[in-house]
């Protein structure tokens, strides 16, 4: 089955910022494809280009099989889009806000379309309300049903938990698996919370500074076998001899990361090792299992750090 | 396109901010109106006194100089009004965070953005009338009409009463050209930010920076103040100029200088094309970023 998005070889350059560089990634029909990075890692400037709110530099952008650049309106018709973090009209209810870009996206709702849209994002009750006297968690959903009213086949959201408190995020979660496993669409959704993307995606790309670093389906990337454990111990350089002293741990342990001891086993190993542990005179302060692609997205984010970590 | 022109005019007219400029007019023109009632004897009499022996029949505070007072006060304050507004289309959305969600939508960006600009005009034309509506209707209501007693700088006309109404009608109609200038160029400075103040407040400078420069009448600026669109703004009164006789008697339904309103309508919708054309230009050039 073609792709329902495919871009190829995007770049964009704003002055000395290179934002994107060669980037190029497929989605298919359904999938809920999570596209990861930190901030400014070029999330958003890809989005903009999926949108055409950008202009790219070079390379294309297909979807539903035709050319954005040729079938744009065309294209745009059959996109939802939800771009960081709108503040919408602050003035209009949360009503007329919907129905004025229903109609900006061609068609004429009626009222009971409206509340229905309000009512899957939960603003029912709240239609009449301006949406000034809105939380971010409410205008996010706002703009989620904004992005949802004309049914769209694909729908883009942008960092839609940015800002949210847990419920707020727990919230455009459960919105986000049950557009996907009950309305079949397909979503691009970009964070920069691996956690949020775990929850829900089924594909994954990861960027940083604008290039492509990893991408896979969900299943493969968060394998169990490729559990990083984070071990931190009231004497490190001990615990590291002690491991390595050990036929069975020996193998599996990685070479350490800032004041961390690192090991990589299947996820079931954890528990045995802990044990071990246990058993052997070492004061543990912490073990941290985490998946690789967990690991790896802190590796990157780390290494980008502004204010080293404070380790007194 | 049609659509989004309603879009445009059902947010401008649910804005409360663009009542501020209805409601700033109607203040400003009751307060005239109203000072004129209670004292417009004297200033008339003040005005009067410069002419020594003078007889005139009928009534010279009328309705029709009462709006000519009102239309010259509000020369300035008028296009500022209109600047709040037309100022805020582009720029205003960027701010909101709405700009990229419009833009997202299946219209081109020039549907989007003529759509904003004829919404813009249909604005000042709603802003024009209401200062009709005030300035002249209820002027006449409230003053009654008369032959229309006007001083110039160094003649007077005295214009018959059904002379003068056509009069107005043109002289509004050119107002709307004038306040039209004032929009494009507002909404030209409106595609350059993400926030409504900077516009808005240039719009208002270069108002005032070109109109001081027209009225400076220095040689050195000589080459360029036929071409500003703030000379030509006060082109209106014009319309109040009158041909006369060899007996210097005021030929009704005559207009002195008929050429000089042609070159300043020319003059305003060059500047009006000119100034929508760039922003058409700038914005679909432009990444959107907001």
């Amino acid at each position: 089955m073609p792709p329902i998005l495919k871009a190829t070889n995007l770049s964009k350059r704003f002055s000395t910022l290179q934002a994107v560089e060669d980037l190029s990634f497929e989605v298919q029909e359904g999938d809920v494809y999570g596209f990861l990075g930190q901030n400014g890692a070029g999330k958003s400037t890809t989005i903009r280009m999926l949108l055409s709110l950008i202009k790219p530099d070079d390379g294309t952008i297909e979807v539903f099989g035709k050319s954005l650049r040729q079938h744009r309106q065309q294209i745009l018709q059959q996109i939802g889009a939800v771009i960081e973090k709108p503040d919408l009209y602050k003035y209009l209810s949360a009503i007329d806000n919907l129905k004025l870009f229903a109609r900006m996206s061609g068609i004429h709702p009626t009222t009971n379309m409206l509340m229905s849209q309000l009512e899957q994002v939960g603003l029912q009750g709240r239609e009449k309300d301006i949406v000034k006297t809105f939380s971010q968690g409410m205008k996010q959903r706002l703009g989620i049903a904004i992005a949802l009213i004309h049914n769209p086949r694909l729908v883009i959201l942008d960092e839609p938990v940015n800002g949210l408190d847990p419920q707020g995020i727990a919230d455009i979660r459960n919105l986000i698996l049950r557009l996907s496993k009950e309305d079949g669409k397909t979503i691009f959704l970009s964070s920069h919370l691996l956690n949020e993307i775990e929850q829900v995606a089924s594909r994954i790309l990861i960027i940083d500074r604008g290039k492509k670093v990893v991408e896979g389906a969900a299943a493969e990337l968060f394998d169990p076998a490729k559990t990083v454990v984070e071990l931190l111990t009231e004497d490190n350089n001990t615990c590291a001899q002690l491991i390595q002293s050990s036929m069975e741990w020996s193998k599996k342990m990685k070479p350490a990361r800032n004041h961390f001891i690192l090991m990589e086993m299947h996820r079931n190993e954890v528990p045995a090792f802990n044990r071990w542990l246990a058993v052997h005179p070492v004061n543990v302060l912490s073990l941290q299992p985490r998946h690789s692609l967990e690991d790896y997205f802190l590796q990157v984010t780390t290494a980008h750090q502004h204010v080293p970590a404070y380790t007194n | 396109m049609y659509p989004l022109i309603q879009i445009e005019l059902f947010k401008i007219f649910r804005r409360p901010r663009t009542y501020i400029s209805f409601g700033a007019i109607a203040a400003l023109i009751l307060m005239i109106q109203f000072g004129l009632k209670v004292d417009g004897q004297e200033y008339v009499d003040f005005m009067l006194q410069s002419l020594g022996s003078f007889d005139i029949e009928g009534q010279v505070l009328n309705g029709y100089l009462v709006c000519y007072i009102i239309l010259q006060l509000m020369l300035i304050h008028v296009p500022l009004l209109v600047a709040l507004v037309a100022a805020d289309m582009i720029s205003g959305e960027a701010n909101m965070g709405t700009l990229r969600l419009i833009f997202a939508k299946p219209f081109t960006r020039s549907e989007v953005l003529l759509a904003k600009f004829f919404a813009t005009a249909i604005y000042t034309l709603l802003l024009l009338v209401w200062v009709a509506v005030l300035a002249l209707f209820l002027s006449t209501t409230l003053f009654g009409t008369s032959d229309f007693f006007l001083m110039k700088s160094s003649y007077t006309i005295i214009m018959n009463r059904n002379d003068v109404f056509w009069r107005y009608v043109c002289a509004f109609c050119f107002a709307y050209l004038s306040l039209l200038t004032v929009a494009a160029l507002g909404f030209f400075l409106s595609a350059f930010a993400e926030n409504s103040i900077g516009p808005i407040v240039t719009t208002m400078s270069l108002i005032v920076f070109c109109t001081v420069l027209g009225t400076l009448n220095l040689p050195v600026f000589q080459a360029i103040t036929p071409w500003l669109f703030t000379t030509h703004m006060i082109t209106w009164k014009e319309f109040f100029d009158v041909q006369t006789d060899a007996n210097n008697n005021a030929l009704p339904g005559t207009i002195e200088n008929i050429s000089l309103i042609w070159k300043s309508s020319i003059v305003l919708i060059v500047h009006i094309i000119g100034f929508v054309v760039a922003t058409l230009y700038v914005v679909k050039k432009k990444d959107i970023l907001s």
